[in-house]
């Protein structure tokens, strides 16, 4: 029946529209509250079991009536069963009615008892609830609690120094003993504040440490840079000693790389070189009364190509490697063509007469400045050394025509001690060796191989007696030093002796005069051209006073032909020229800058010795005066 | 010296003579005439030749600049083939040009002695040698029989030897010419009245060479005993000595000492001879340039931006004024005596340099970088 009544509410609230429907319900619903007697309320106040005795009761009539019926159908008689059964029908839907409502009843019940529990259980679920929380608020202030408990400030890590130490040793505003002593916070803290401080200072020493650390590594790194710096300084230290060296004649670096150089001479060589550096040494040393600046007598050094001489020393390992090869290649050459027999002599030539590559340089210094430089040789096959010798003055030397061969390297040294030509071996022994090769003398290769003096194979402590042949030649040191001084001394000597004669015929003034003579001599004057070898070639390209003197003879011819019919003119034409020569020689001005007495003291009288942009000398003779005057 | 030319001998001989002295001639002076077209030439016989410069020259300008002004046509000389008429640079240069194009126009005898210098005035030759000087006037000096206007000896002090004049010297504010040379004086002569006015002494020994220095009118003069002297014109005194032997960087001894030449650009100065050739700075009298010629000069001179000089050798020297040779032009002689520039406004297109020396020919550079070719006595 609620569902009737609720389904008869409802189509009612569906069918009004919303407004009206919600004021119509309401007013339905206070209208049916008002007439409506509400079930709810009515259940509250019957009895439960009433109920379902009714509800049983109800349940045994309908069994009853329901049996009647159908006892009553079964019996078959219909009008008066009819009204029976109707009777009973609505009995029976009377108690149909009455099971609605208690069924309706019995729903509300339920439903309140539902409801009721519902809220309980809310409500117990709500105070669980809140017990909840607060156990877990509780829990948590515990945690938190043990947590406080359990915390361990930082500053107990630190090792605090102990307490006699921090109030002997912290300043007292810091300690504040007065405070700290019966507050332990305040200890603590005081403490705390000391040991601030004191790390503080620390860390500023620290900071303070590590730059100077840094400073500090930085000079050394400068320190080791300059060191690393100074090898290459003394090197050029070194090499800047040099001309101090130099200066002070001490060429300690100079002697030290000849004596590596000397390693490598050939046995002559190294006796030379050793014998002529001692006397040089010992020249020096002569003299050393007089003040050091004096220059050495006698300087040694060695010239040539180190690596070739040690190239020919060269280990036979080589030599048998290339042996093999060596077969290939001379059955190669046997397949050319051979050279000729002359070529192949030539070369047999050239190895015999093969020079060691090094060569040792003496320069022999003369009082005047001059120098005699000879460089010597060895000949390795020959056994013998020679000698090429130079002459090199201190001032340009002007070489007379007469005078040319006086120095050269031929024939300077030429017979030194008497009878030593320089043109044959001195090695007996070399005479086999030549006819072997083809070669007569020596004499040919002289000028190219130098001068194979006795006293240079002397000075190499070869030492050769003359009467027999000896393949095997020992050098002697001795001999080489018994020899050395005389024969440096018979040098100088000669140098100086020819560069006195080369002076003397340098001082000789010489007019050399080409004449041309015409076919018609003495009307046609002959023609003179002159050249003066004085202080130089004088000629009428660069002196005017030469033109001026051809000018007198060519020209003025006149003057000079004498008496009629004037064949005199060629002689007194070359007459003139003496005197003009003469008169050349004495007015020639005196150089103020050169020391000494005039060449050619002035004889002649003249009036002025120098005229005109040309400045010519005055070579007209005034015939009765007898001076000479100009043009 | 015997006069050279009046003697009774056969032709041959006389030809055979002349060829001898022109074998042993030397040119020591020239001098360019005041239009410009002619440049005589004095050697050491005492002849002076006229030639005239190998310029463009049109058929218009013939009339009237193509003689010295005042002129007619003159006659050919006696000794030369008449002059080609009228004749151009190109074929002076060419291939056909005859000999006749450069040989004189007339050569007469002027002195006894050698002719040392030459100057010239707007109208007038003046040449100098052995004692006296000399005046031609350029309008009539290629006539023949040529005579001197007038000639003056200046008062010398000795007369056992008549001095050579070796430098004559212009003045033109003044109107003077300086003569200097063997007696070591520098004598001033008035142009117009002809006098000797005054005589500087100073000099120990000859002079060779005379410059003027415009601005404060001064006279350098330059001499044997290797000084440089400046004289004023107005006070006639010495007012500096520069001795230039005395300065290392520039003697010479084995040269000698002696002065040949200067040059004076009022406040430089370059000078040679037996010293090297030096730019002195006037007024400080320091040597600030040596250019580096081992042979004497013996004339030098400014040019634009260059100094050319010459000497001993054949070579025309172009320096700049750092000292820098900046070419040597080799002319036909083997030794020069004197370089002339032509720069005479007139005739611009002469405008060549010229240089003659130990020879017979003056070599003429129309282009300071060659010898284009030489006149020949």
């Amino acid at each position: 029946m609620s569902s009737e009544s609720s389904k008869k509410r409802k189509p009612k609230v569906i069918r009004s529209d919303g407004a009206p429907a919600e004021g119509k319900r309401t007013r339905s619903d206070t209208e049916q509250e008002g007439k409506y007697y509400s079930e709810e309320a009515e259940v509250d106040l019957r009895d439960p079991g009433r109920d379902y005795e009714l509800y049983k009761y109800t349940c045994q009539e309908l069994q009853r009536l329901m049996a009647e019926i159908q006892d009553l159908k079964s019996r078959g008689g219909k009008d008066a069963q009819a009204v029976e059964i109707e009777d009973r029908r609505i009995q029976s839907c009377v108690h149909f009615m009455t099971l609605k409502k208690l069924n309706r009843l019995a729903h509300i019940r339920l439903k309140k008892g539902r409801d009721q529990t519902h809220e309980a259980k809310q409500k117990v679920d709500a105070y669980h609830l809140q017990l909840q929380n607060l156990l877990y608020e509780v829990m948590h202030l515990q945690k938190e609690i043990t947590k406080c408990l359990e915390f361990k400030s930082k500053h107990e890590e630190i090792d605090l120094v102990s307490l006699e130490e921090f109030y002997k040793e912290a300043p007292p505003d810091i300690s504040k003993a007065e405070v700290t002593m019966g507050d332990p916070h305040q200890q603590t803290l005081a403490r705390l504040d000391w040991e601030l401080e004191q790390r503080k200072r620390l860390a500023e020493k620290y900071r303070e440490c590590l730059s100077n650390k840094e400073k500090i590594l930085k000079e050394i790194e400068v320190k080791k840079e300059y060191l690393s710096s100074l090898q290459p300084r003394l090197n050029s230290i070194m090499q800047a000693s040099l001309p101090v060296q130099e200066y002070l004649f001490m060429p300690f670096d100079q002697a030290h790389k000849q004596y590596e150089t000397a390693r490598h001479l050939p046995p002559p060589l190294y006796v030379l070189f050793v014998q002529a550096t001692a006397y040089g040494q010992a020249c020096a040393h002569r003299k050393s009364s007089q003040p050091p600046r004096q220059d050495k007598m006698l300087s040694v050094a060695i010239e040539g190509s180190v690596d070739e001489a040690k190239a020919l020393f060269k280990p036979p390992e080589d030599s048998q490697d290339d042996e093999s090869d060596s077969d290939a290649e001379e059955e190669q050459t046997t397949k050319r063509r051979r050279p000729t027999l002359g070529v192949q002599l030539d070369d047999k030539r050239k190895e015999m007469l093969k020079r060691h590559p090094l060569s040792v340089l003496l320069d022999l210094k003369c009082k005047d400045d001059s120098v005699l430089h000879l460089t010597f040789y060895y000949l390795m096959n020959l056994n013998i050394m020679t000698v090429k010798a130079r002459v090199t003055t201190a001032t340009e030397l002007i070489t007379p025509i007469s005078a040319g061969d006086l120095l050269s390297p031929d024939s300077v040294l030429s017979c030194l001690y008497p009878g030593d030509h320089g043109k044959k071996t001195p090695n007996p022994a070399n005479q086999y060796q030549f006819d072997k090769v083809g070669i007569l003398t020596l004499r040919d290769y002289v000028l190219d191989l130098g001068h194979p003096y006795l006293w240079v194979q002397k000075l190499g402590g070869l030492h050769f007696p003359k009467e027999q042949p000896q393949h095997t030649v020992i050098t002697d040191h001795s001999l080489s030093a018994s020899h050395m001084e005389t024969t440096m001394k018979l040098l100088k000597t000669r140098v100086q002796s020819r560069l006195a004669l080369h002076k003397q015929f340098a001082s000789l003034a010489k007019l050399q005069a080409a004449v041309v003579l015409n076919p018609g001599y003495s009307s046609i004057p002959p023609i003179f051209q002159l050249c003066l070898n004085w202080k130089g070639e004088k000629t009428n390209n660069n002196d005017d006073n030469i033109r001026a003197m051809e000018s007198e003879v060519n020209v003025c011819y006149k003057e000079l032909c004498g008496p009629r019919p004037g064949h005199q003119l060629l002689t007194n034409q070359l007459q003139r020229l003496c005197v003009l020569l003469d008169v050349y020689l004495e007015t020639e001005s005196h150089d103020d800058s050169v020391e000494g007495p005039k060449e050619f003291p002035q004889e002649k009288m003249c009036l002025r010795l120098f005229r005109g942009p040309s400045r010519i000398k005055p070579f007209k003779y005034n015939h009765p005066q007898g001076f000479f005057s100009h043009r | 010296m015997e006069r050279a030319a009046q003697q009774a001998v056969p032709l041959g001989q006389m030809e055979v003579f002349q060829a001898l002295q022109r074998l042993h001639m030397t040119i020591f002076s020239q001098s360019v005439s005041p239009c410009g077209k002619f440049l005589a030439a004095g050697n050491n016989y005492g002849q002076i030749a006229i030639f005239r410069y190998p310029c463009p020259c049109s058929p218009l300008s013939m009339s009237s600049g193509s003689w010295p002004s005042g002129g007619l046509m003159p006659p050919s000389s006696d000794t030369q083939a008449p002059l080609p008429f009228p004749f151009s640079l190109s074929a002076a240069l060419s291939s056909e040009a005859k000999e006749e194009s450069k040989k004189p126009m007339v050569t007469f005898q002027a002195h006894d002695g050698p002719v040392y210098s030459m100057v010239s005035t707007d109208r007038h030759l003046l040449s100098a040698g052995d004692g006296e000087v000399k005046a031609w006037l350029w309008a009539e000096i290629l006539k023949k029989g040529c005579k001197e206007l007038w000639r003056r000896q200046p008062p010398y002090r000795t007369s056992l030897e008549v001095p050579e004049i070796n430098a004559l010297l212009l003045v033109p504010k003044e109107n003077l010419l300086i003569l200097a040379g063997g007696d070591c004086q520098l004598h001033a002569m008035d142009l117009e009245t002809g006098t000797f006015m005054w005589a500087l002494r100073g000099h120990t020994d000859y002079i060779h060479c005379l410059a003027l220095r415009e601005r404060s009118p001064e006279v350098l003069s330059g001499g044997e005993d290797g000084a440089v002297r400046l004289w004023d014109l107005r006070t006639a005194k010495e007012v500096q000595t520069i001795e230039v032997y005395k300065h290392e960087e520039c003697s010479r001894p084995h040269n000698g000492r002696w002065i040949g030449c200067l040059a004076t650009d009022s406040d430089w100065m370059v000078c040679g001879g037996g010293p090297a050739l030096t730019l002195w700075h006037l007024r400080s009298s320091t040597p600030t340039t040596v250019f580096p010629m081992r042979a004497p000069q013996k004339h030098v001179t400014f040019y634009q931006d260059l100094i050319l000089s010459a000497g001993q050798g054949r070579c025309v020297n172009q320096w700049q004024l750092s000292g820098e040779l900046k070419a040597q032009v080799p002319g036909s002689s083997p030794g020069l005596l004197s370089l002339s520039l032509n720069q005479q406004p007139a005739a611009p297109e002469c405008k060549v340099l010229t240089a003659a020396g130990n020879s017979c020919r003056v070599d003429v550079f129309t282009n300071l970088g060659y010898r284009a070719f030489s006149l020949s006595f």
